[in-house]
C-alpha cells in the first residue's frame, strides 16, 4: 500500500507545508487564526444587528460553522494545486501522485484540528461544556478528511487538464457557503426546499459538529448516514478519476 | 518494490537471475493539438465555434524492446529528439507507455535531474532526509547514511544551513552524493554524471565505479560517448524512435558516429 510506503514522505511533506503555512512561528497559528475571529465579528455584528437573528450563543454558532466549513474550503482550494505545485515530483521522478494530494490535505486536516482546539477551550471558558459525546468527535473528523481528500483528488487531477479550475472552485465554494447553515440557521430554510437542503452533506457535517458542541446532542443517524455516505462516494470517484487522469500528468503539467 | 529493498537476502537468489529491466515492444506517442487547451473556457469556446480538436501524433518511440542484465551498465545513444530521456521516462514510472510494457525488478533510482524535489527553504540536513523519503526510504534508514552523505559531498559544515543560501557548486555536489548513496538496485541515469569540480568529478568516477562493481545495475543516457565507451558492456543506438542498433558498447559508438558523418557529408 503506498501510504505506508511512502509514510516517511507523506509526513515530510505535510509537516513542511505546515511549516511554510505558518513561517516557523507559534505566533503564525495565531494569525491563522485571526481570520476566521475576524469573519465572526463581522459576520455577528451584521447579523445581530442588522438582520436581528436571535439564534442563542449565536457568536459561538457562527464560529463552529465559519471553523466546520473551513476545512473543506481550505482544504480543497490547498489540494487542487497539490499536483501541478509540486511539478518537479511528478515529472521528474516516481512517487505516488496521491500522496502530493493526502500530503497536503492533511496539514490543512492539521489546522484544522488546531482550530477546533481553540474554539474548544474558548467554548469552555465561555462556560459552555460539552458532554462525553465529544468522544464521536474524532470519528466525525476521520470521515470528513475522507471527504476532503476524495474532493481534493478529483480537483487536483482537473487542474493539471483545466487551469481555470481555480476560478470556477472559488464561486462553487462561495455558493456553498450560503447553502450550508453557517451563517443562519436551518429553522430558516421554507419547508418546501427543506428536504433538498438536507442533501448537502455539509449541512449535515455543521449540525453535527454544533449538535457536539453547543447543545449536547448526539449526531442523528440520517446525518451521520449522510456525511458517510458523502466521504465514501467522493474517495470512490475521485480515485477513479484521479487513476484515469493520472497517466499523462507529466505530459500535460 | 519495497518488500524487495527490505528483504534483499530473501530474494536476492531467484533474482539475480533474471534480467533487471525488460522493456517489451513499449510505444509513446505524444499528442500535439493543432490548439491547446488549457481551460475549461477555452473547451467551452472551442466547443461553441465547432472545436478544432484535430492533433498531430508524434511516435516519440516505436516497438522498442530489450532487456538489461543484473549488473549491467548499459548506455543509450542517439541524436536530439530520437526517445532517449522518454525511454528512460517510461522505465522510471514518469511517462505511462501507450502501448508494451517495461518490467523492471528491484528499486530504481532516476537520475533525470539533480536535486529532484530539493526546497530551498529547507536546511541541508532536511533536504536530505525529504530526498530519502521521495526515494521511499524511511527515517531510520536515511539517518543510516547521512553521515555518509554528507561526508561525500564536503558539506558536513554546511548542514543546517538554508539551501537557498548554497552555492550552484554546492547545490549539486548536495545532490549527487544524496540520491548516489541510496543504494538503488537499478539506477536511470541521464546526463547527469559530470558535476563540480575536477577533485569532485574524479571521486565521482571511482564512486560509479565502486556502485558497478557492486552489482548496480546502471542505464546511461549520455552524449559523452567517451564516458559511454568506458562505462557500458552493452549500448542501443536509438534513431527516429526505433532502435537503430544494440550490441557491443565500441561497435555502437562507430556505427552512431558513421550515421552522423553521412548525414554531415549529405548536407
Amino acid at each position: 500500500m503506498w501510504i505506508y510506503d511512502y509514510r516517511e514522505l507523506i509526513h515530510i511533506l505535510t509537516i513542511s507545508d505546515l511549516r511554510v503555512k505558518y513561517q516557523n512561528s507559534i505566533l503564525g497559528f495565531a494569525w491563522s487564526l485571526l481570520n476566521p475571529l475576524l469573519m465572526m465579528l463581522v459576520l455577528y455584528a451584521v447579523f445581530s444587528s442588522v438582520f436581528q437573528i436571535t439564534q442563542k450563543q449565536f457568536a459561538f454558532y457562527l464560529l463552529t460553522g465559519i471553523i466546520g466549513w473551513r476545512f473543506l474550503a481550505n482544504g480543497s482550494t490547498a489540494a487542487m494545486s497539490a499536483i501541478v505545485g509540486k511539478s518537479s515530483l511528478v515529472t521528474k521522478i516516481y512517487i505516488p501522485r496521491q500522496v502530493l494530494v493526502l500530503s497536503t490535505v492533511l496539514s490543512c486536516f492539521i489546522c484544522f484540528i488546531l482550530e477546533f482546539i481553540v474554539l474548544s477551550l474558548l467554548l469552555l471558558l465561555f462556560g459552555i461544556n460539552f458532554s462525553m459525546d465529544a468522544v464521536l468527535i474524532p470519528a466525525v473528523f476521520i470521515v470528513y478528511l475522507g471527504m476532503v481528500y476524495g474532493l481534493g483528488l478529483i480537483l487536483g487531477a482537473l487542474y493539471v487538464y483545466y487551469r481555470d479550475l481555480n476560478q470556477i472552485w472559488d464561486v462553487i465554494l462561495q455558493i456553498g457557503f450560503f447553502v450550508s447553515p453557517i451563517i443562519y440557521p436551518i429553522s430558516r430554510i421554507p419547508a418546501a426546499y427543506y428536504p433538498y437542503y438536507m442533501l448537502n452533506p455539509m449541512t449535515a457535517m455543521i449540525q453535527i459538529f454544533r449538535g457536539i458542541l453547543l447543545d449536547n446532542q448526539l449526531p442523528t443517524v440520517p446525518a451521520m448516514a449522510t456525511i458517510i455516505v458523502a466521504a465514501a462516494v467522493l474517495l470512490k470517484a475521485g480515485s477513479m478519476v484521479f487513476k484515469r487522469l493520472e497517466r499523462r500528468f507529466a505530459e500535460e503539467i | 518494490m519495497i518488500s524487495l529493498r527490505k528483504n534483499k537476502s530473501e530474494y536476492l537468489a531467484p533474482i539475480s537471475e533474471q534480467p533487471a529491466v525488460v522493456v517489451e515492444n513499449v510505444t509513446k506517442v505524444f499528442r500535439i493539438p493543432h490548439e491547446r487547451k488549457y481551460t475549461v473556457y477555452q473547451h467551452l469556446i472551442g466547443l461553441l465555434r465547432g472545436g478544432d480538436y484535430t492533433y498531430e501524433q508524434f511516435h516519440a518511440l516505436q516497438d522498442i524492446s530489450f532487456s538489461v542484465k543484473r549488473g549491467e551498465t548499459f548506455g543509450i545513444i542517439g541524436p536530439n529528439g530520437c526517445g532517449k530521456s522518454t525511454l528512460l521516462k517510461i522505465i522510471a514510472g514518469v511517462l505511462y507507455p501507450d502501448a508494451g510494457a517495461v518490467k523492471t525488478n528491484g528499486r530504481v533510482a532516476p537520475f533525470l535531474e539533480l536535486g529532484v524535489g530539493f526546497q530551498p527553504d529547507l536546511t541541508a540536513k532536511e533536504n536530505v532526509f525529504l530526498y530519502g523519503a521521495i526515494m521511499g526510504l524511511t527515517r531510520k534508514e536515511i539517518g543510516e547514511r547521512y553521515e555518509e552523505i554528507m561526508e561525500f559531498a564536503e558539506l558536513k559544515r554546511f548542514e543546517s544551513m538554508k539551501l537557498k543560501n548554497f552555492s550552484s557548486g554546492m547545490y549539486v555536489r548536495l545532490a549527487f552524493s544524496t540520491s548516489i548513496q541510496n543504494n538503488p538496485d537499478i539506477m536511470l541515469v541521464d546526463e547527469v554524471l559530470s558535476v563540480g569540480d575536477e577533485a569532485f568529478q574524479r571521486k565521482c568516477s571511482e564512486k560509479i565505479a565502486e556502485i558497478q562493481k557492486k552489482g548496480t545495475t546502471i542505464l546511461l543516457v549520455s552524449h559523452a560517448l567517451d564516458t559511454v565507451r568506458q562505462l557500458c558492456n552493452r549500448s542501443m543506438l536509438l534513431s527516429g524512435g526505433k532502435v537503430a542498433m544494440l550490441g557491443e558498447t565500441s561497435q555502437v559508438v562507430d556505427e552512431y558516429l558513421r550515421m552522423v558523418g553521412q548525414q554531415h557529408e549529405l548536407r
